[in-house]
């Protein structure tokens, strides 16, 4: 052996780098397991499973049409379009992204869902009595991205900044009213009971699913009334 | 100043906002050429017009008050205030609070602070860079021009002390990039809205909120919102029929703002 790659070997050796065979000392971490232990992080810190989490049921809740919330007494319906990105770590697919107008309620997607996959970003319009609004949300932080806003009917320009808050805020409570909606059933009885079962039954397009829908928002309806009083 | 404006998607008006004008007749490709430096322009505020894209958060209240919010506020911005960058300095990078409506006014009179029941500023983020392009061509030039006067390539410490001047020389004429936020908080609610994409930038805001004026922001996170509802943490554990497998929650859960 040429003296510097005994120098080289030594070296190696001195940093524990290989050991007295030659051989190295650590096995090369797998890239798809780092890659896994990547998305498993990120969807534990700051428990962005929640987020997803509240996505994932919101999908499923607003394909019925119904309003989900109310909001000032008018009721607010929610419908995804268009890009949906669904995160997961259970599987080979850490991420995976549709478009298309009606790619969030499609069989793809509810397919990826049923193998653990969860909405991690959307595009959703919310509408609030005659007021349309549209943003994309991201599960980890609820952030609002390249959101719409209804048309301003203020003409001074000191009227229309007032304006423009206030539909931000408008937009902003309605996102609140919804997490805390999915909070209160979350933390119910009947989330691992009956919502859960009835999105599993949703995600894999069982004929039993909408009965199971209908099951659980009587549920929805029963853990509402008891938070009431 | 020319009316031209930058539509909320970055791109630019041609005509008065094009700064790619055509070389002077003659002129070598030299870094060092008199370009005109581009005007400062009238930029759109995002709180008024443009894209509507902005990070959601509540101002926890403060243990001591200030009595009068609106000198505090001025003052606290005040402090924090956007400073220009000294181009005879090694810096690189300034960043501070300006008024929402000019990105170069840091008085923040109370009339251009509060908007009812808004607050209203701005942070301003400059960054200074000299394009490595235009170093590697004025070097290249100056090279030519030593090796003709001299007869001689420059020596190793020649060159390094010809690129310290060259790069002085090239940070003079550098424009800023200019990258302005806004700042919404409504003292009424106690909502606060950062207007940018970026969560880098985000973050940096934050923690210059909170040297500035010692505000305590939450993100409207569902975690930050069920701790505030005062919801079991046992309860929120993920669901693993969800999830596809068992997670249980660890101490790896860290806040957000914690890690």
């Amino acid at each position: 052996m040429a003296k510097r790659e005994q120098a080289r070997a030594d070296a190696a050796f001195a940093r524990g780098d290989v050991g007295v065979d030659g051989a190295a000392t650590e096995e090369t971490q797998d890239v798809a397991e780092v890659e896994r232990g990547q998305a498993r992080e990120q969807l534990l810190r700051g428990r962005a499973y929640l987020g997803r989490e509240l996505l994932t049921w919101l999908l499923w809740r607003s394909e019925t049409g119904d309003a989900l919330v109310e909001l000032e007494g008018t009721g607010v319906n929610v419908l995804f379009m268009g890009r949906i990105t669904l995160r997961g770590v259970a599987g080979d697919v850490t991420e995976l992204s549709a478009k298309g107008t009606l790619a969030p309620y499609s069989e793809q997607v509810k397919h990826a869902l049923d193998k653990g996959l969860l909405v991690a970003q959307a595009r959703i319009r919310f509408t609030h009595g005659e007021k349309e609004y549209e943003a994309t949300l991201d599960s980890e932080f609820l952030d609002v991205r390249a959101a719409k806003l209804p048309a301003l009917m203020s003409e001074e320009e000191d009227d229309q900044l007032n304006e423009r808050l206030f539909l931000t805020e408008q937009l902003s409570a309605m996102i609140d009213a919804l997490v805390g909606d999915f909070l209160k059933i979350r933390v119910g009885k009947t989330w691992s009971k009956q919502v859960v079962p009835a999105m599993k039954e949703w995600m894999r397009g069982d004929e039993q699913g909408a009965n199971a829908l209908s099951k659980a928002a009587r549920a929805r309806g029963r853990d509402a009334r008891a938070a009431r009083h | 100043m020319d009316s031209c404006e930058i539509t909320p998607g970055g791109s630019k008006d041609p005509g008065p906002c094009n700064f790619h004008r055509p070389r002077p007749e003659g002129s070598t490709k030299s870094a060092l050429t008199p370009w005109l430096a581009p005007p400062i322009l009238p930029r759109p505020m995002p709180v008024l017009r443009g894209a509507v894209t902005f990070s959601r958060f509540r101002v926890e209240p403060a243990k001591e008050a200030p009595s009068d919010i609106k000198r505090w506020l001025t003052r606290g911005l005040k402090a924090h205030a956007f400073e220009p960058i000294d181009r005879r300095s090694e810096d690189d990078r300034a960043a501070g609070f300006v008024e929402l409506e000019n990105a170069d006014a840091v008085d923040f009179s109370v009339g251009r602070v509060f908007y009812g029941e808004y607050v209203l500023f701005s942070f301003r983020i400059d960054s200074l860079k000299v394009p490595a392009s235009a170093m590697k061509e004025e070097m290249a030039k100056w090279s030519t021009n030593f090796e003709a006067e001299n007869d001689r390539p420059p020596s190793r410490g020649e060159k390094t002390q010809a690129k310290a001047q060259i790069k002085q020389m090239l940070r003079t004429r550098a424009t800023p990039r200019t990258n302005v936020l806004d700042v919404s908080w409504n003292q009424k609610t106690q909502q606060l809205q950062i207007w940018a994409a970026s969560r880098k930038v985000v973050e940096e805001i934050i923690i210059a909120l909170e040297n500035a004026l010692g505000l305590k922001l939450v993100g409207l996170t569902p975690a930050a919102i069920a701790q505030t509802s005062g919801i079991d943490e046992n309860a929120l554990g993920p669901t693993a029929e969800l999830i596809g497998m068992d997670l249980p929650a660890t101490s790896a859960e860290v806040a957000h703002g914690e890690a």
